[in-house]
């Protein structure tokens, strides 16, 4: 027995990341790349929004309105990577039964939410002066107010379970049936969209300047660092939660209230 | 037992509770009714008006007056017991469930395709698109009965079902939604429908493939 015991550690031991599944060993490393993220996210954004601001030319088109791009084309994509992100933790969880993975699940859903509310907000904002209306039944617009909801979804369904592990297993179970839906609700929004309306209001057909595209790009990294770190401060906040009865807790181990 | 005396018992089991407690098919009946009279309400009563909307209209009230029969699926078995028994089979559960869920298709359907070109006639739908769209909800229903019951399975134990699973279920009805009506708008421009309702039907097809399994797994946690 003791030998299979030897040999069983033997084999994990060479996948020194398994050791990151306990919640106790990723508390302090999740700490470690949240401050990494933060300074991240703060100097690219920084760095990214000056570009974009005072470096960047104003659009022959649109005017200085475009330049909302900076924020929301790079929320756009953040609401459908942290998706991704979440549904991938939710099998993860569901095929190995690890606590931590669910965390992360929970711990990204919210700023999912809030990139999808970010990009529906500043594409109305966008949307007024250039459209002329705040909301046109784009079939992208359609599919992130879709994506929006089923973040809403996720967050409703895990609050409201008593018991933490069944609402964990069931919002994941959503979660996965939200992820292979995704790409037919997509589809069948832009089938919609061809056939209610010819081609909607498109921003100039002329590809992107460079000076354009450099602040945008070092807006997307911003915003990456910015989702990391969140979702890893709000996973340290869950792992303080739910463990609060354990022995690694309670003797302060790399705990800083 | 075999499967198929298992499912075909659970089959019948289902339809002999909706023939029996008819309030439980001729309610959303009702609701339907009454949805499809207020649009008028609404937004006035010129017939040219109406024809536009009458297809989302009545579709959409379809789809809500199925909806309102989900949250229902799966509690008074919990309730009573008999959603043990189920469990405790040694049947494959998502076979089991997939005949409940055929039973609960039939008898929601049906009577919902049925009076869909009756309440058509309120919005002054040529015939030939009120029988499209009576198609368009008879696959429909059933496609919305499938994915609501990986919710429903889902919230048997949970606070605040009802509302909850509309919530998780409409957006994933979003695609039938957009074929079922768009077939019958389809017609109404003088167009053939096939496409739509082909894709609608493949949207079903799919769903009957994945949701009794994802329904089982869903079953299988809330009653953990």
């Amino acid at each position: 027995m003791a030998r299979t015991e030897q040999q069983s550690n033997d084999r994990f031991a060479g996948r020194w990341f398994w050791r990151f599944a306990s919640p106790a060993q990723f508390y302090p490393v999740a700490g470690m790349i949240e401050k990494i993220c933060w300074g991240l996210a703060l100097v690219l954004a920084a760095v990214g929004l000056y570009i974009g601001f005072f470096r960047a030319p104003t659009d022959a088109t649109q005017g200085e309105v475009y330049r909302v791009i900076y924020i929301h084309v790079p929320a756009a994509w953040m609401a459908m990577i942290v998706y991704l992100a979440m549904a991938f933790w939710c099998a993860i969880g569901l095929a190995f039964g690890t606590r931590l993975s669910f965390m992360m699940s929970h711990a990204l859903a919210p700023t999912g939410a809030i990139m999808a509310a970010v990009a529906l907000w500043t594409g109305a904002l966008w949307g007024r002066p250039t459209w002329g209306t705040y909301w046109v039944w784009d079939a992208r617009l359609t599919s992130t107010l879709i994506l929006l909801f089923l973040y809403i979804g996720y967050i409703a369904l895990a609050a409201a379970f008593d018991d933490k592990k069944k609402g964990d297993r069931a919002s994941a179970l959503i979660a996965l049936v939200g992820a292979v839906n995704v790409p037919i609700i997509y589809f069948s929004v832009q089938w919609w969209n061809t056939l209610h309306q010819g081609a909607s209001v498109r921003p100039g057909s002329s590809s992107m300047a460079t000076v354009m595209l450099t602040a945008m790009m070092i807006m997307t990294f911003a915003f990456w660092a910015y989702c990391v770190a969140v979702a890893m401060n709000r996973v340290r906040t869950q792992i303080i939660e739910r463990e609060r009865g354990a022995q690694w807790l309670g003797s302060g181990k790399g705990i800083k209230p | 037992m075999s499967l198929t005396v298992a499912a075909r018992a659970v089959f019948v089991r289902e339809l002999t509770l909706f023939a029996r407690r008819k309030s439980d098919w001729a309610n959303p009946l009702v609701f339907f009714l009454i949805v499809c009279s207020l649009f008028p309400f609404a937004i006035g009563s010129e017939s040219e008006k109406l024809k536009l909307i009458g297809v989302g209209a009545v579709f959409v009230g379809a789809l809500l007056a199925a909806m309102l029969t989900l949250p229902r699926l799966f509690d008074e078995d919990a309730k009573d017991g008999s959603l043990q028994h189920i469990l405790l089979s040694r049947e494959p559960l998502a076979a089991l469930i997939l005949a409940r869920l055929a039973a609960v298709s039939v008898a929601l359907a049906l009577p919902l395709a049925i009076a869909t070109p009756v309440f058509s006639l309120f919005y002054a739908l040529p015939t030939d698109v009120a029988l499209t769209l009576a198609v368009s909800v008879f696959i429909a229903v059933p496609t919305l009965v499938l994915i609501g019951a990986i919710a429903s399975a889902l919230l048997v134990s949970a606070r605040g079902g009802a509302i909850l699973t509309a919530v998780l279920v409409l957006p994933l009805t979003i695609p039938t939604l957009i074929f079922g009506a768009g077939a019958a708008l389809k017609v109404l421009f003088g167009q053939s429908p096939a496409a739509e309702l082909a894709l609608q039907a493949a949207y079903l097809l799919f769903a009957l493939a994945l949701c009794p399994l994802a329904a089982a797994a869903a079953l299988r946690i809330s009653t953990d």
